[in-house]
């Protein structure tokens, strides 16, 4: 197929605008779907958002609209860029206007508060939209926007979605990987949020590279664990939607939840520190919805369980690092991740 | 909609009211179209894979012996010997280019030996004459001056006026759970009762070895499927013979659980080989003509007080987890007067079975409305033919409608724990077993099992506040519609339990599953007890106990 492709982009934050100009840069018609109508108008007029992407001379192909509708008319993909809180209801908005045709991409990286669903599972529960996957990686919104080499990962159950999204976003700066785990890229996407909290805490602790090192290996295995007992492919840990978003997140103390569990370890307060960030940190739900996974399915998690207490019941950051450090050890790997020599 | 589980008597037919209008089921040129297709599929597929009709019957003939190199392989054997060595000859004398011929006569004989028996003229009879067996049956063929009312014990419940509805609008699979080898026969009832018309069927082999079941099962509708076969070309054949039915309008019905529940616990995994022959079909269909009638998937389940064969099942459960050996334990089925005892225990008991309907889906899972229009989750309507279509044209696409099988039946397995229904025994039963397991709460299932040894006694002072809790969370449940509770059970609660439960689980089944004296309830059979208490497993009822599978248990930092 070589005719254009119509991709709707709903959600106009840093991620949405930085994807909308990559997929209109790669020559595809871009509806960029946007609640602020001077945001829109800043955009049409003047191909600029300077709030969401300083400096960035966004691609002439996109057109930002303030009505769903509009947006979604004639798309055959669409993108939903907003955080995963607010998933719910825009999909809502976007049921009446749904086809079963569409293609649909979550590119939230959390988990629903109350319920502790994907965002793709919301996403079908309230549309007739069948055809869904899923954007994550190591995708760092403004990197991607000025054009630096990236790769991110599509991951579906359908060939069609796979196939169109890789047509919309792939050129020589970023590369589209595939993957039909659906379940473990989303979990992986919410978790790694978790573990960037405590990275942000280790830091400011100044315990050293080895303790955070740890922190974040210990942690990536507890993930591990979450993902095949829901029924995922632990080996998608390994992949760009987990270890590779798990680097970036924990290596970059710029991350909302870098910042936040640095703030915690200052000895601040959860409610002090989400004013300082300013924006959504999506660890301190994600933490909540690791516990209650971890209970469902009968699995233990010490570090994302210390996480979380310091986030919701308010221990101290260094008695839950030195809570963590009491706690007995065994093989370092899974049993389901040894190979024949250390089985 | 029903939704207080009462029967809808206003809804069902007199008997013979309809007769069936079309014939489709089996039938020899339902064969010849499934011969040419499965022959269509492997020359299509030799296009990529590049497999020669030699591959195909070298690869037929290494099943058919390994399959005769098993004790279990079911009847014929020497018949099955012959004809292997006739295919063998054949195939050594056979020329070359000639080869592919006898793949298309081995795929023939499948499909003739797959194809119904169904005879319209037969089906008549047979649908007349099934309550009066039945109550026969119940009676022990004897003279009653109570006679049996076979209705009174089998109640049609749910959505029966959508199923007929649907029958009327489109065709219809019919997807129930799979409880016992009645479950046909009781099907079977159903349909006629409700004045449908014939439905296919893929029965297995062992259904039809017992004479009276197998002659209603071959004038039902009934296609024969041997699940002893493991040749591709054979699986090939049975699935492509359902497609070609059900792109020929005709209703049908199979157990997407592929075989009967062995813990007695509702279904909570599908195979989706069947099922994804719904979607399939509807491509099909929508592919030869744009005014195709539409599908629609019913589930349906079967909850029964007592199950015939609940004591190999069980066993069968607990030695496949259990163990590394598979014990192959008796088949009730083929010992007539087992079978013959446990109906007539059903029908000397005050007991019904209820066969419960769901609501009709779209094969992509999406409720429908009494038009037989497709509904998104907020009751708008929806075009589901663009669920198959790219760029406004309906098209084949194996991985898309993979998947739309694999949420259709997330969808049915969310049906069926919603439409099962709470029995007095199952209550009875989860309460005793929660009971006995907080004795020793630190013992996994089958060192329970055995702890427990063939008597473990339970107090009614003990008893009674575990079935009142039970009964509390099964009517919250219930009240959001995410059970059905028999109507014993809201009108009698605890007592009711006490005494339907009790009767039920002391009938039939010998040695009884318990005794009850005047203080204390005797579980005699822990195994069974635990059968019929996985009824109710899945729901997060309080005394929940984890039912064996394979799992690592990590703890602390490391894994262990």
């Amino acid at each position: 197929m070589s005719h254009s492709l119509r991709v709707a982009v709903l959600g106009a934050g840093n991620w949405g605008v930085a994807l909308a100009h990559v997929v209109a840069c790669n020559g595809h018609h871009v509806q960029l779907w946007t609640r602020d109508a001077q945001q829109a108008e800043e955009i049409n007029a003047e191909h600029r958002s300077e709030r969401q992407q300083p400096g960035l001379a966004i691609a002439p192909g996109v057109h930002a609209c303030v009505g769903l509708a509009d947006a979604i008319e004639h798309a055959d993909v669409l993108f939903i860029v907003v955080p995963s809180q607010a998933f719910r209801d825009v999909c809502r908005s976007l049921a009446p206007l749904a086809r079963p045709d569409h293609a649909a991409v979550s590119c939230a990286k959390g988990l629903e508060t109350r319920t502790h669903l994907r965002m793709t599972q919301v996403l079908m529960q309230e549309t007739c939209i069948r055809q869904v996957g899923v954007l994550s990686g190591p995708n760092i919104a403004n990197e991607i926007a000025q054009g630096q080499p990236a790769g991110t990962v599509i991951a579906t159950r359908f060939p069609r979605v796979a196939s169109a999204v890789t047509r919309a976003l792939s050129c020589r700066r970023l590369r589209v990987f595939e993957s039909s785990d659906v379940c473990g890229v989303e979990l992986l996407g919410a978790l790694k949020n978790v573990l960037a909290i405590g990275a942000g805490m280790a830091e400011q602790l100044a315990v050293g590279d080895n303790a955070k090192a740890l922190l974040v290996t210990r942690g990536l295995s507890e993930m591990m664990r979450i993902v095949l007992a829901v029924g995922a492919e632990p080996a998608t840990t390994a992949g760009l939607a987990g270890i590779g978003d798990l680097m970036v997140t924990c290596a970059s103390p710029l991350s909302r939840n870098h910042r936040l569990g640095a703030a915690l370890a200052r000895g601040e307060s959860l409610a002090a520190a989400l004013r300082q960030i300013g924006m959504v940190a999506e660890g301190v739900y994600a933490s909540r919805s690791a516990c209650e996974l971890a209970g469902r399915y009968d699995i233990e998690i010490p570090v994302f369980a210390h996480i979380d207490k310091v986030l919701h019941e308010n221990m101290p950051v260094g008695e839950a690092l030195d809570a963590l450090m009491g706690l007995p050890t065994g093989h370092d790997l899974p049993h389901f991740a040894r190979g024949p020599l250390t089985r | 909609m029903d939704t207080l589980g009462t029967t809808q008597r206003a809804n069902i037919h007199a008997p013979g009211q309809h007769a069936p209008k079309r014939h489709v089921i089996g039938g020899s040129a339902v064969a010849r179209e499934v011969t040419q297709r499965v022959m269509q599929a492997l020359d299509g597929a030799a296009a990529h894979s590049g497999r020669t009709p030699d591959d195909v019957l070298v690869e037929t003939l290494y099943h058919r012996q390994q399959r005769l190199a098993d004790p279990n392989c079911g009847p014929n054997a020497d018949q099955e010997r012959e004809r292997i060595k006739e295919l063998r000859r054949a195939f050594a004398h056979a020329r070359a280019g000639s080869r592919s011929s006898l793949v298309e006569q081995v795929v023939n004989d499948y499909a003739a030996e797959i194809a119904g028996h169904f005879d319209p003229r037969v089906y008549g009879f047979a649908t007349s004459v099934i309550p009066s067996a039945l109550a026969a049956l119940l009676h022990g063929g004897k003279p009653s001056t109570h006679l049996f009312d076979v209705d009174e014990r089998i109640l049609l419940e749910g959505e029966v006026s959508a199923l007929q509805r649907a029958a009327r609008q489109g065709t219809v699979v019919l997807v129930p759970t799979h409880v016992s080898n009645l479950d046909s026969l009781v099907l079977g009832y159903a349909i006629y009762r409700l004045g449908l018309p014939p439905f296919a069927y893929g029965a297995g082999l062992n259904l039809f070895s017992n004479p009276v079941i197998g002659f209603f099962m071959r004038h039902l509708g009934a296609f024969t499927v041997d699940r002893t076969k493991l040749d591709p070309l054979y699986l090939a054949t049975v699935k492509e013979y359902a497609s070609v039915l059900l792109e020929q309008s005709q209703h049908m019905l199979f157990f997407p659980g592929g075989t009967r529940s062995r813990s007695g616990a509702v279904e909570s995994h599908l195979k989706l080989g069947f099922l994804g022959r719904v979607v399939s079909a509807y491509v099909n269909r929508h592919i030869a003509s744009s005014q195709s009638r539409p599908m629609f998937v019913v589930p349906c389940t079967l909850s029964y007080p007592l199950v015939l064969e609940a004591e190999s099942l069980i066993e069968q459960y607990l030695s496949k987890r259990g163990g590394p050996h598979f014990v192959d334990v008796r088949d009730e089925l083929e010992e007539p007067t087992r079978w013959l005892s446990f109906l007539r225990g059903l029908g000397s008991l005050d007991v019904e079975v209820h066969v419960r309907f769901g609501q009709p889906l779209d094969p992509f899972g999406n409720l429908i409305d009494e038009h037989g229009v497709s509904r998104d989750t907020h009751g708008r309507a929806l075009d589901a033919t663009r669920y198959v279509q790219a760029d406004g044209v309906v098209v084949r696409d194996a991985a898309r409608d993979a998947e739309y099988t694999r949420s259709l039946s997330e969808q049915l397995l969310s049906a069926y724990k919603h439409e099962a229904v709470a029995l007095p025994s199952s209550v009875l039963a989860f309460a005793l077993f929660s009971c006995l397991h907080r004795r020793f709460p630190r013992l996994d299932l089958f060192h329970l099992l055995r702890v427990l040894g063939p008597t473990a006694s339970v107090s009614l002072a003990e008893l009674d506040p575990e079935i009142d809790r039970l009964l509390v969370a099964l009517e919250r449940l219930a009240a959001s519609c995410q059970i059905q509770l028999a109507p014993e059970l809201r009108s009698g609660g605890r007592s009711a339990v006490l005494e339907h439960g009790v009767a039920t689980l002391t009938e039939y089944h010998r040695p009884a599953v318990l005794r009850r004296s005047a203080a204390a309830i005797e579980v005699t059979q822990p195994s069974l007890l635990l059968y019929y208490r996985n009824h109710l497993e899945g729901y997060g009822l309080p005394g929940a106990i984890e039912l064996p599978q394979a799992r690592e248990r990590n703890a602390g930092w490391g894994s262990t």
